[in-house]
């Protein structure tokens, strides 16, 4: 299940081995996608006051944009995540003059970018385990205050980047 | 493994609390707290996300009861395919928006370098101010999310101080990184120094939650841009995602092993 080559058992369970999509089962995970879809519409009808009907449509383009991109993270003989390989279908049938363009990027305009992002909030809460609480406790104050650093910095450097390359291009 | 219909039954009460989380998280829906220096904006993600591990089985022994380790297994394979929905409704904002994502194109692939930033900002704290050892140099070349992590464990293995470093900023930027994600953005647009493009293009760091948390965040502060700030952060996240693994392998590893040994000249060893 875990990667052979990581040593440390409280390691088993953090999330490490991305080739592991290479193996991914695109039948089960469309079960579960839908389970995802079915959450994510009553999220955007609680969130935005659509009606999952309304919704429904945006919901079954972005579905099938999904398994797409999982058979393709499956079966491209080279390696790229399927969080990519969804995105670029999502991006290529928005284009405008690709056929069905402005019928789906009008369809999921009903659907909530943030309110979609919840239910994986909600499942990643839920996942935790005790050896991650346990490795956070453990690292200590200096691993957090070393955190935000990382974290700050790594939006800050691009941050800058970006608007200095932003203003040059002008 | 447990029976077929424990599993099964597992998995059910799963679904139902996330669903109930959920309903509960939008309800309440986007808060702002006006503060001296800007805004700080609190998003239902982040109830969702605290609300998940106050009903978590390793916090919350009641909730051991219905969830099993195998349902907390599946929750965590949840968490990659319910973010798959989220990412795809984010590709679909690029492109309509195609012609001014290309003329930003310079300034998004070379912001993907401005990501180094963590070591300039991160590794002199752990190394000058907190006195940290080589876990510094796990701790501080990324951000530490799945790939960068795998990488680490690949080099060096966890149960080493690199690892340890890794593994730490790892866990605590799963714990905190939706917070930080979501109030920092906000509150460096009401800096007004910079292009809110510049600051939507930066949200692509290669995490799900991280980019929802930030272009959730700038979004609530300039709603009328909108549009622009989901696709640039699209289009940047995905660029994170293709070049991420190699710019951490060939650029940023490499720099803080160097920078590290400059630092402490004395420990110099040379990397497995």
């Amino acid at each position: 299940m875990t990667n052979q080559n990581t040593s440390a058992n409280y390691a088993d369970d953090l999330p490490l081995n991305p080739e592991d999509e290479r193996k991914l089962d695109v039948v089960g995970h469309a079960g579960l996608l839908l389970i995802a879809c079915a959450i994510g519409l009553v999220a955007n009808w609680v969130g935005t006051g659509t009606s999952p009907l309304t919704a429904l449509p945006g919901m079954a383009a972005l579905y099938v944009a999904c398994i797409i991109g999982l058979a393709l993270a499956r079966f491209v003989p080279f390696y790229l995540p399927s969080v990519a390989w969804v995105s670029l279908i999502a991006i290529l049938i928005t284009i405008p003059g690709v056929p069905g363009a402005a019928w789906v990027s009008e369809k999921v305009e009903h659907l909530n970018f943030l309110a979609l992002a919840t239910p994986a909030l909600a499942y990643g809460g839920l996942a935790l385990t005790a050896s991650e609480f346990a490795i956070a406790r453990r690292s200590g104050w200096k691993i957090v205050i070393v955190a935000i650093c990382v974290m700050v910095g790594t939006y800050m450097g691009s941050v800058v980047v970006a608007d200095l390359f932003l203003r040059l291009g002008q | 493994m447990t029976g077929k219909t424990g599993a099964a039954s597992g998995a059910l009460y799963l679904h139902i609390l996330v669903l109930a989380i959920v309903i509960v998280s939008e309800l309440i829906g986007i808060q702002r707290l006006p503060i001296g220096i800007g805004t700080v904006i609190f998003l239902p993600i982040l109830y969702a996300f605290a609300l998940g591990i106050v009903f978590n089985p390793a916090i919350f022994k009641a909730s051991a009861k219905f969830l099993s380790r195998d349902a907390v297994k599946l929750s965590g394979a949840m968490i990659t395919v319910a973010i798959m929905p989220f990412i795809a409704k984010f590709g679909t904002t690029v492109g309509p928006q195609i012609s001014k994502i290309i003329e930003a194109g310079p300034a998004l692939v070379l912001q993907e370098l401005g990501n180094l930033g963590t070591i300039i900002v991160a590794f002199p704290v752990a190394v000058f101010l907190l006195k940290m050892g080589r876990e510094a140099v796990g701790a501080t070349y990324s951000i530490d999310r799945e790939p960068n992590l795998a990488l680490i464990a690949d080099k060096y293995g966890l149960n080493s101080p690199e690892g340890a470093g890794a593994m730490g900023v790892y866990a605590t930027g799963t714990l905190i990184g939706t917070f930080v994600f979501a109030i920092m953005p906000p509150i460096i647009h009401g800096l007004g120094i910079f292009d809110v493009r510049a600051l939507a293009m930066s949200c692509g760091v290669g995490s799900g939650s991280m980019l929802a948390a930030c272009t959730g965040g700038l979004v609530a502060a300039v709603p009328d841009q909108k549009d622009i700030i989901l696709a640039l952060a699209a289009a940047s996240n995905i660029l994170t995602y293709a070049t991420g693994l190699y710019v951490g392998m060939f650029v940023a590893l490499p720099l803080t092993e160097w920078l590290y040994n400059k630092a402490r000249p004395s420990e110099r060893r040379t990397a497995a």
